[in-house]
């Protein structure tokens, strides 16, 4: 019973604890909340909400009788209604109004269609390249512009190699001239058509995964993270109450009292696995209903937050056995825990969660298995799949605890 | 009678870097009901003592002979678990957890001495009873003045009713009226049949609450006996505190030639002087005081008392050593 009365003082005194709440509850669910205004209410309309780029179009291009005005359907397939979401587009006809425009911010973005677009499709010699300007202020809009833009230019390069085959057959005398023309219309009217509605690639989600919606793909994986890198703090922190205590003299009154030297570490490490699962507990369920955050599958989500209790706590009991005062722990705990948290979390604070930019240097950290397990659980990964990561943090957690209670108690014999 | 308290061949040496001796050779033994204190300067090595027999430092091998410490006939070092349950612990500095309450913080400790439901509760209340704060009992400690946390780092000894309590230093840097009834409680503790080894370095406590004193100094007990025996040891010296008007120093050498002049120190701005007879001896400083154009602005003419039994042993003053 004894380490059981040792682990509730620590709990009451952790959660009397104004800073030790801040640290546990009040900055992951904080940040993540940022996040969650900063992309808009995603939980209420399942999107992303980007104002449309105001766009000025200037058509130059005098077309030709073979490939007809090429310049024009690319001003009609920028105005498609289904792009009038992202950008606003206005036609003009002086290239260097269109250009002050940008200049002076009128306009978020401007395409400039040279006279010779549709000639350089027939002339190899011809260069007839679009100018696109944007306004260097801007960031994600004119982006977008840009990247429609060269879709569609991607597009209309195979216009190029039809008609420099049509050339060559018409030199051949195997086709006349005059079939060109209709050639490239009809290239036209495919492109227009694959653009519209009829999808080359059919998008579907496994019937497993979890329901997704934009607030679990952008704000989950950050809330993920930020429960991760505090759990860790908060092994740390509940921990170096073993330091604490020496330093204060109730550690030393605790070795007077006929309670072995083992119950008082035993009631300790209780206390730090159960504040940790009392964190994560309100961390997940905070975040899922506040952001409406999914965690995914009960099994998997019940066993990566094991992994990240144990990996927390065991972190901490090690770092703590090493150090020899708080004033030593705080300054080192500071820098361990955010070098550790940022190398094993880097996935995600890259916001490619599934990635890996470092490749295996997340994995050199205690986070980084954790991060692992939780990310793929909340993807709907198997618990198959999850598992090599899980019992991954196991393994560190039991070597990390041998030898943290191996010190602590070569200290305290 | 088995001792309360028996402490044989106790040695400490901490090794950081220039080998400290302690605690060196300490051997003592406290009957029943006893108060015995541990008397010597700050460095003498009384909290190492005190440190070694609540189990908190492992005595070195001593040289000479094995060390041992019984408590109630229990072995400290072979049944630790048994012989702590024994004593309760007052540490000099105030060990509570701030952010709990006094009650709180008593039934955490009463826990920790295996005291269990009904007892339990009734135990806190009594304690709380005693040290007065039963009105207060559910503010948090770091609410509490110097004097009041120092009542309830008392009460947490007694939780238990050990046969023996230990308490060091339990008044440094305490009010005087906080100070009286700590000793007030001391000597409460020895009337309910409690043995109580105490530590100190005000000599006036030690006079007022012991039964027996030890006077330890560089780590060594070097008298231990009654309040009156260790006076005896003294003899018919007579302590006396005299004020110059040049430099103290001036009057080391003159002083110390003196026919009756046995020890002489120098304390802040006074000289004391350990004289055979001070109606003999004191015209003789006078004498040579004036010799030397120096004049004499105070005397005080101190019975013996064990500041004078210290300066006779260890030819220093208790307060410098």
């Amino acid at each position: 019973m004894k380490p059981f009365d040792i682990a509730f003082k620590d709990l009451t005194r952790s959660f009397r604890s104004t800073f030790s709440l801040i640290f546990m509850f009040g900055i992951p669910l904080l940040v993540t909340g940022m996040f969650f205004l900063m992309f808009g209410n995603v939980k209420a309309t399942n999107a992303i909400s980007i104002p449309a780029t105001k766009v000025v179009v200037v058509n130059l291009d005098k077309g030709n009788a073979q490939t007809g005005a090429l310049g024009q359907t690319i001003v009609e397939s920028l105005q498609d209604k289904q792009l009038s979401g992202l950008m606003e587009i206005s036609l003009m006809t002086d290239a260097a109004e269109a250009r002050k425009m940008v200049e002076t911010g009128a306009s978020g973005a401007a395409i400039i269609i040279p006279a010779d677009f549709s000639d350089s499709f027939i002339d190899p010699n011809a260069r007839g390249e679009i100018e696109f300007l944007q306004d260097p202020t801007l960031t994600i809009g004119p982006k977008i512009v840009q990247s429609v833009l060269n879709n569609l230019i991607d597009a209309y390069a195979g216009i190029k190699i039809t008609t420099s085959e049509a050339s060559k057959k018409v030199a051949s005398g195997s086709m006349t001239s005059d079939q060109i023309g209709p050639l490239v219309q009809n290239y036209v009217a495919a492109i227009h058509a694959s653009t519209a509605e009829d999808k080359l690639i059919q998008q579907h989600t496994p019937a497993s995964a979890p329901q997704k919606n934009a607030a679990a793909a952008l704000i989950g994986p950050i809330m993920a993270g930020m429960m991760i890198f505090f759990a860790f703090f908060t092994g740390v922190n509940t921990t170096s109450s073993i330091l604490r205590e020496d330093e204060e003299g109730t550690l030393p009154r605790l070795f007077t009292t006929p309670t072995s030297q083992s119950e008082i570490l035993r009631g300790k490490f209780i206390a730090v696995g159960l504040t940790i699962v009392i964190q994560v507990a309100v961390l997940i369920t905070s975040a899922w209903l506040l952001f409406g955050i999914q965690w995914g599958s009960l099994l998997p989500l019940i066993l990566s937050s094991l992994c990240l209790v144990c990996s927390a706590g065991t972190f901490g009991i090690l770092i703590c056995s090493i150090m020899k005062n708080t004033k030593q722990s705080g300054i080192v705990f500071g820098g361990l825990l955010t070098v550790t948290g940022m190398l094993g979390m880097i996935n995600i604070f890259t916001g490619n969660p599934q990635g890996s930019p470092l490749g295996i240097v997340p994995m050199l950290t205690p986070q980084g298995w954790v991060a692992r397990s939780m990310l793929a659980t909340m993807s709907g990964a198997s618990l198959s799949s999850i598992l090599p990561f899980i019992l991954g943090s196991f393994g560190i957690s039991l070597i990390f605890f041998l030898i943290g209670v191996w010190r602590f108690q070569k200290r305290y014999a | 009678m088995q001792p309360a308290l028996y402490v044989q061949n106790l040695h400490k040496t901490f090794r950081n870097g220039h080998n400290l001796k302690a605690v060196d050779g300490v051997s003592f033994e406290v009957n029943p009901g006893e108060i015995f204190s541990l008397l010597g300067p700050n460095g003498a090595g009384k909290t190492t003592t005190i440190s070694m027999l609540s189990a908190l430092l492992k005595p070195d091998n001593g040289a000479t002979g094995v060390s041992d410490i019984r408590i109630m006939g229990k072995s400290l070092l072979a049944e630790p678990l048994a012989a702590k349950a024994m004593i309760g612990v007052v540490p000099q500095d105030i060990a509570l957890y701030q952010d709990l309450t006094a009650r709180e913080n008593l039934v955490f400790w009463a826990k920790m001495y295996g005291l269990k439901g009904a007892q339990l509760k009734t135990r806190v209340a009594e304690v709380l009873e005693l040290i007065g704060l039963t009105d207060r009992a559910n503010d948090r400690i770091s609410k509490y003045s110097g004097g009041m946390k120092r009542r309830v780092n008392i009460g947490v000894a007694l939780l238990h009713q050990p046969s023996v309590i230990y308490m060091d230093e339990p008044t440094v840097g305490i009010d005087p009226q906080s100070r009286r009834s700590i000793l007030d409680g001391v000597i409460a503790l020895k009337n309910q049949g409690m043995t109580v080894l105490y530590t100190t370095h005000y000599m006036e406590e030690a006079q007022e609450l012991s039964d027996r004193i030890a006077i330890m100094d560089h780590g060594k007990i070097i008298a231990n006996d009654t309040h009156e025996n260790l006076i005896r040891l003294v003899g018919q010296k007579t302590r006396i505190s005299l004020s110059v008007n040049v430099e103290p120093e001036t009057m080391i050498e003159p002083w110390r030639a003196c026919n009756g002049v046995s020890t002489l120190v120098i304390e802040d701005t006074k000289i004391n002087l350990l004289v055979d007879d001070s109606n003999i001896v004191l015209p003789r400083l006078f004498e040579t005081a004036a010799a030397k154009n120096v004049r004499i602005t105070s005397v005080e003419i101190q019975e013996p008392n064990l500041e004078t039994v210290f300066l006779h042993l260890t030819g220093r003053a208790l307060r410098d050593a």
